[in-house]
């Protein structure tokens, strides 16, 4: 299928990652048990978040990542802003090293996510300790993150995917 | 590019809000959420209300390829499993039985010792339309809210045991706090030794026990109930089995929330307790071993017409303004408080 009409389809790209990002959030928190509640729902939100800070800043802003880390604190229950920050921080890291991550390919690439995700999850973790005064256990965390990590796998191809068909070019392309 | 910069200006369009800017508004957001946490309630509670339908559609099929996949694992064991199921259906039947009889047993004792009778439950049923296991946060979405006279801090149970605590309610939806959250306490009471305790979350999935009475002495096994201590809760409810680890004690849930798609809310209020009188004979000076203050009866400033006020006929009512106390005796005005 050709991309849709340059109107349109600048409307579409602007809203497709920010709406794939809000269902990463919306399954993360359905109330799913694949693994009969041993593993912590990945980080499905960050992968959009990611994804598009790499390829194509215009379309994934600060503010997107603020706001989807702000309904990530909504549909979870836990104190506000958590992830706001988290995101926004996440974001502030990859657009400065943007040009190391997007040259990342294959096993790199997974590993260039996760250290995105350990900046993420490692903001998180230290708010919250404040937060509460007390430290959560790590091990939940350190199962998001490798749970999330092996996700992007399949979530990378179909982001690709999904940006080459209804978005348009990648920055490389450029 | 402009790699390394802190404001975003590399989009098509310039109106970008700067890095920093939106930084900043995470840290108000955070500050202002620990200082007024009911405004964001409020807003999480609209926004579940208004995404419900939203959130109900997107599970079902979610749901269907779970359900799918988590009995994939069941196809080889169904012969192995089925004759469990029949050996332990034999012995709840038998303990069913039991528990008849000594139900009957109690019943008999609780008449004749007068005893008063536990207040009735009621409960509400609804559905988990989401669930979040996040690593700070373990919660759950219902499908009920104030419209169906759920409130906050309203026990959630499954068929096994206590699984959580409503704590935020919109119109047509609520959150519930699970007993593994970092932020869940309650107060428990551990059988045989009726040893009252508080049962804290860690996201752990076995809560810990603390505040345990000094000289208590748990082993495995033992069973945890709610203490219905603080009366939010009512007591009884099962809620796991106490077992050791690394020095400490923690509570192996019966419940199990990741695989809850029903729960029912407890609808538990306890009775008000009206103390008995005081008499005059209760009062602290009668206590001292001194004698009772004599009330002295109270003559009108100006005779009013009309019937005279009788002294002490209705202490609830309350007074006017700068009208002097009715000569009631002095026990009368204990009773109001």
């Amino acid at each position: 299928m050709d991309r849709i009409g340059p109107i349109a389809g600048n409307f579409v790209a602007a809203l497709v990652p920010a709406t794939l990002a809000v269902l990463g959030v919306f399954i993360a928190n359905l109330p799913l048990s694949v693994f009969g509640g041993l593993l912590p729902a990945p980080q499905l939100a960050l992968m959009p978040v990611y994804f598009w800070c790499l390829v194509r800043p215009d379309l994934m802003r600060p503010f997107t990542a603020f706001i989807i880390g702000v309904l990530e604190d909504l549909f979870s229950g836990g104190p506000p802003g958590i992830w706001g920050a988290a995101f926004v921080i996440t974001y502030a890291f990859v657009d400065r090293q943007r040009d190391s991550f997007a040259g990342l390919s294959g096993a790199a690439a997974i590993l260039g996510f996760g250290v995105a995700l350990l900046v993420c999850s490692g903001t998180a973790y230290a708010i919250i300790s404040v937060y509460y005064w007390q430290l959560p256990p790590l091990a939940v965390l350190l199962m998001q993150i490798a749970v999330s990590m092996l996700l992007y796998i399949p979530g990378a191809s179909f982001m690709g995917f999904v940006h080459r068909r209804f978005v348009g070019p990648l920055r490389s392309d450029f | 590019m402009a790699n390394g910069t802190w404001r975003i200006a590399r989009g098509r369009n310039g109106a970008h809000l700067p890095l920093a800017i939106v930084a900043v508004l995470a840290i108000v957001l955070i500050l202002l959420g620990k200082a007024q946490s009911s405004i964001f309630d409020r807003a999480r509670t609209s926004v579940t209300d208004w995404m419900r339908p939203a959130l109900e559609a997107v599970s079902a099929p979610f749901a269907g390829v779970a359900h799918w996949v988590g009995g994939l694992g069941g196809i080889f064991t169904v012969y192995e499993d089925n004759l469990k199921l029949k050996q332990q259906n034999a012995r709840l039947m038998q303990w069913r039985n039991r528990a008849v009889v000594l139900e009957a047993r109690l019943n008999r004792y609780n008449r004749l010792l007068h005893a008063v009778p536990d207040p009735a439950l009621s409960w509400r049923m609804a559905h988990v339309i989401g669930h979040a296991s996040q690593p700070f946060e373990q919660t759950m979405i219902l499908d009920a809210g104030k419209a169906d006279g759920i409130k906050p801090g309203q026990a959630v149970i499954d068929s096994r045991g206590m699984v959580g605590r409503i704590f935020l309610t919109g119109e047509h939806t609520s959150w519930v706090l699970l007993l593994t959250d970092l932020n869940s306490r309650i107060p428990v009471m551990i059988e045989p030794s009726h040893a009252h305790a508080i049962m804290a979350g860690d996201n752990e999935l076995a809560p810990v026990i603390e505040t345990l009475s000094q000289g208590v002495k748990l082993k495995d096994g033992d069973q945890v109930v709610t203490s219905g201590d603080g009366g939010l809760l009512p007591p009884g409810l099962a809620v796991g089995t106490v077992v050791s680890r690394g020095g400490e004690f923690r509570v192996v849930l019966l419940a199990d929330p990741a695989n809850a798609e029903d729960v029912d809310i407890v609808n538990y209020q306890r009775p008000i307790e009206n103390p008995p009188p005081v008499s005059p004979g209760d009062l602290p000076a009668v206590s001292a071993g001194l004698p009772p203050a004599v009330p002295q009866p109270s003559v009108p400033a100006v005779a009013a017409p009309g019937p005279a006020p009788v002294p002490g006929a209705n202490p609830a009512m309350p007074a006017k303004p700068g009208t002097p106390p009715a000569s009631a005796p002095q026990g009368a005005d204990d009773e109001d408080h």
